[in-house]
């Protein structure tokens, strides 16, 4: 027969830690996710229904609109699940967690992702990353750093005549943001723009 | 009785007990509050939240199931607020539950497809959640779908409650499953396939393993009778479908502790129609039994029973109805005329210890079980076992054992007297004496010889301490054990067969030889009733079976005449606590198969003389003759001491080896090998 589960294992993770976790991430709809996603890895004890059920949804729905496909009903729903969480779940824990997305979800973020934007410009899926031809002086350190080979171009050589100009090919770019560091010149900006489908 | 409580419940006032929680209170007041997870007579844990009700006065919605009455509270269970948290969780439940209500075999006793339809939900507004989860169908007893599983946990609770505790939750969340420990398949886990989880499940999720296509509850005619198997006689209903038998559920009230069946009370039923099945009589003829008609054998044992007179003896099971045996003695007594007719009931019992005592099991707070060992997984008196476990659990009742050997239930008992039973019962009853507790002077003066152990001390405390003690004794110690109920409360004994207090209240107590007896020494003709522990033809010049199924005996008869099965026939019995049951019939008998009563009646109107049938008022009057319990010396019956475990396997052999539970036999053989 089995002996019932340790009861006295305290969690390694807290709220505090969610929090903590999501403290610098400007995106309100980023923000959320990975709320969502930190409270479910841990905190979220799975004793009601409301909450356990009720999170996991709204991590599907938030996946959604950040990957670019969400639309209006994602974000009735997280904000039913939220409300409703609020009223029916057990503990602290999840009345937290509904309040958090009840507070993320006010702005105007939410229906800026939907229209394709992500001004924080945080959200993978809503943006891209360029080299600004002006800037570049074709040192080659952005090739170095990036580890996804999605940077095609040449180092200029003096004695050279010719010379491929540095681009970042978006099919390879995982929006990872090394290259961005790399730079000594700022050539390389983050713009913008919805991409159609998801990866 | 504790203090009555009114309340208003919807509008509706409504009285109940102090400590009732809302959704009992609401119940009682008409008002079904809905619910998942909760549980009739275990704690609720407030895990669905569907029975979140609004109390004036209070802010936020409170969970009915773990929620008091208190005096003049107001519930509203209505509201639109909780109205809007029941339909999101059963939207959400919804997302990850099969959507196949139309072939779904729960269909009409499903709480989720009841929920959706009071709420129009047709299908979820959340994303649909698949998790492809393999279906456990290697058993042929319970049928596991975690694909159906709501997370309610009922079926984890009951398991724990009862004792065998092979259910458990793996992961957490949305992707949690319920397993067995190392996700073991059933078999492999020390299920004893009582299927109480499957009464629990709400849904589809755990079902009897045979049910895909055999009908929905609402094609069933349903019989409430009791199951005969063995001495705890539980309370059973019958689901027939075109007059076959498709499932068999406890009957016991919603939510007190005998709500518990045992495999063998579940499943037994395939034996009805198994190969084994007497259909019609036989006689030997040259060697061989060959089929007969009724005329011929009827005819045949009028004559043989006639030529032999006090000669002639009867053995029968204990097993039989009260109608049976009292139709038996007569027909042993007042026609054939002999003096030997006896029931199983000698080998582990004499008479007088089935005469007496009655106790409530629900009420008790301590349970005293004096060398009986109820065993689940042996399934000896299984549901003495599981009621005693869910009151420990459930009602916080203790357990005192006092035996000599090593029973499986010491293990959850509060205190054990291991020794001898009859010298720890006489050091307990001198232990609560020493401390102050009346007692009968002959008992004070018969153990005052006896200086009570550090152990009996204890164990005399916890008697003490205990409001209304039952003492379960096995028959062979019963005089002595039921000295302690002189002091405190009841003592009954347990016996091994489901009518055994019956029969002998019904008079099949004999005048002569006694069932040991009589198997072991020579007759002129030997007439055998139902299945009992005798597989060699004792030396007899001629032998009668009447029995439902063909044993090792009836193949050695000279005749064997053809009886209804358990739910083949009507009458009434009286279980180990004293309490009259109905026997009701569910099916129509296998083909020229009558009730043992109809076969006496018919044999002495081959004799002759006609025998009166009991009437209710016999029946009744027999019942009545109850005898009060007085001190005895403290002594125990040696020669009553039988092996529990073997006794109701012989007895139930034909029902194991006709049915599923052979498999059941065959792999637990496997596994302890």
């Amino acid at each position: 027969m089995s002996e019932p589960a340790k009861k006295d294992e305290a969690p390694k993770k807290d709220m505090k830690d969610v929090f903590a976790a999501v403290e610098n991430i400007k995106c309100p709809v980023q923000k959320s996710q990975r709320f969502v996603e930190e409270f479910l890895s841990e905190p979220m004890c799975g004793k009601c229904h409301p909450c356990m059920l009720g999170s996991y949804e709204a991590l599907v729905r938030l996946k959604r609109i950040s990957a670019g496909i969400g639309d209006g009903a994602d974000i009735k729903a997280i904000s039913r699940i939220a409300d409703q969480m609020l009223e029916g779940s057990r503990c602290i824990k999840g009345k937290d967690t509904a309040k958090f997305l009840l507070g993320e979800i006010k702005g105007e973020a939410f229906a800026e992702h939907l229209a394709g934007k992500c001004s924080a410009r945080e959200c993978p899926n809503y943006i891209m990353y360029r080299v600004i031809p002006e800037k570049c002086v074709m040192c080659g350190l952005c090739k170095d750093a990036c580890r996804y080979n999605a940077v095609l171009g040449e180092k200029r050589n003096s004695f050279r005549a010719g010379y491929l100009p540095f681009e970042i090919r978006q099919k390879r770019c995982v929006k990872c943001g090394d290259c961005l560091p790399a730079c000594p010149y700022g050539a390389i900006e983050v713009v913008e723009e919805k991409t159609a489908v998801l990866v | 009785m504790g203090k009555m409580v009114n309340l208003k419940i919807d509008g509706k006032e409504v009285q109940v007990d102090e400590g009732t929680n809302l959704i009992e209170a609401a119940a009682a007041a008409g008002v079904h509050i809905p619910n998942l997870c909760y549980l009739k007579g275990m704690k609720g844990i407030g895990a669905c939240r569907l029975c979140v009700v609004e109390v004036e006065g209070g802010k936020a919605p409170v969970v009915a199931c773990n929620t008091k009455v208190k005096e003049g509270m107001m519930i509203a269970t209505r509201t639109e607020r909780v109205q809007e948290i029941r339909k999101f969780v059963i939207d959400l439940i919804l997302s990850m539950h099969p959507l196949d209500c139309m072939t779904c075999t729960k269909a009409g006793v499903c709480n989720l497809q009841q929920y959706a339809y009071d709420f129009e939900i047709k299908e979820s507004s959340f994303t649909r959640k698949k998790f492809g989860y393999p279906t456990d169908e290697a058993n042929p007893f319970i049928k596991r779908d975690p694909e159906y599983c709501v997370l309610c946990s009922r079926c984890v609770r009951v398991c724990k409650a009862q004792g065998t505790n092979v259910l458990e939750f793996s992961g957490r969340g949305v992707g949690a499953k319920v397993v067995t420990a190392q996700d073991k398949p059933l078999q492999e886990s020390g299920c004893t396939f009582c299927g109480s989880c499957v009464d629990a499940c709400p849904v589809n999720a755990l079902l009897e393993a045979d049910r895909w296509r055999k009908g929905r509850e609402w094609e069933y005619e349903k019989v409430d009778s009791v199951c005969l198997s063995c001495g705890n006689a539980c309370s059973i209903t019958v689901s027939t479908k075109d007059g076959e038998v498709i499932k068999i559920n406890s009957a016991a009230a919603e939510g007190i502790a005998e709500k518990y069946i045992c495999a063998l009370g579940r499943y037994g039923f395939d034996s009805l129609t198994s190969e084994t099945r007497l259909r019609t009589p036989m006689k030997r003829v040259g060697g061989e039994l060959k089929e007969t008609s009724w005329e011929d054998a009827l005819a045949i044992v009028a004559e043989k029973l006639k030529a032999a007179g006090g000669d002639a003896a009867f053995v029968s099971s204990a097993n039989i109805l009260n109608e049976d045996a009292f139709a038996l003695k007569k027909l042993a007594a007042e026609v054939v005329k002999t003096r030997n007719y006896d029931s199983s009931v000698t080998l582990y019992s004499d008479y007088d210890a089935l005469r007496s005592g009655t106790a409530d099991l629900e009420d008790a707070d301590l349970f005293v079980l004096v060398g009986t060992a109820p065993d689940q997984w042996a399934r000896v008196l299984p549901a003495l076992d599981a009621v005693i476990r869910k009151r420990m659990s459930e009602g916080g009742a203790r357990l005192l054992v006092i035996n000599s050997g090593e029973p499986r239930i010491a293990s959850a008992a509060s205190a054990v007297l291991r020794g001898d039973e009859v010298k720890m019962i006489e050091q307990l009853a001198q232990a609560v004496i020493s401390k102050g507790v009346k007692a009968p002077k002959e008992m004070i003066s018969a153990l005052a010889h006896v200086d009570p152990s550090d152990a009996a001390m204890a164990a005399a405390d916890l008697f003490i301490a205990a409001k209304s003690p039952v003492v379960l004794s096995a028959p062979s110690l019963y005089k002595a054990a039921a000295n302690l109920s002189l002091i405190k409360e009841e003592a009954v004994s347990v016996p091994f067969e489901a009518n055994a207090k019956g029969v002998v209240l019904m008079g099949l107590t004999s005048e002569g030889k006694k069932f040991k007896e009589i198997v072991s020494t020579s007759s002129k003709v030997l007439y055998v009733i139902g299945e009992v522990p005798v597989g060699k033809r004792p030396d007899t010049e001629f032998l009668i079976v009447q029995n439902s199924h063909i044993t090792d005996l009836a193949t050695q008869a000279d005749i064997v005449l053809p009886s209804t099965a358990a739910l083949e026939s009507e009458g009434t019995i009286v279980d180990y606590l004293g309490r009259i049951k109905e026997v009701r019939k569910a099916l129509e008998p296998a083909g020229d198969a009558m009730p043992h009563s109809d076969i006496f009646a018919a044999v002495s109107g081959a004799m002759g003389s006609s025998l009166k049938k009991a009437k209710d008022t016999d029946v009744k009057k027999a019942l009545k003759t109850k005898v009060k319990v007085a001190f005895s010396p403290f002594k125990r019956d040696k020669d009553l001491e039988i092996d529990g475990e073997k006794f109701i396997d012989e007895i139930n052999r034909s029902t194991v080896n006709g049915s599923r539970l052979l498999w059941l036999k065959e792999s637990e053989k496997a596994v302890v090998a």
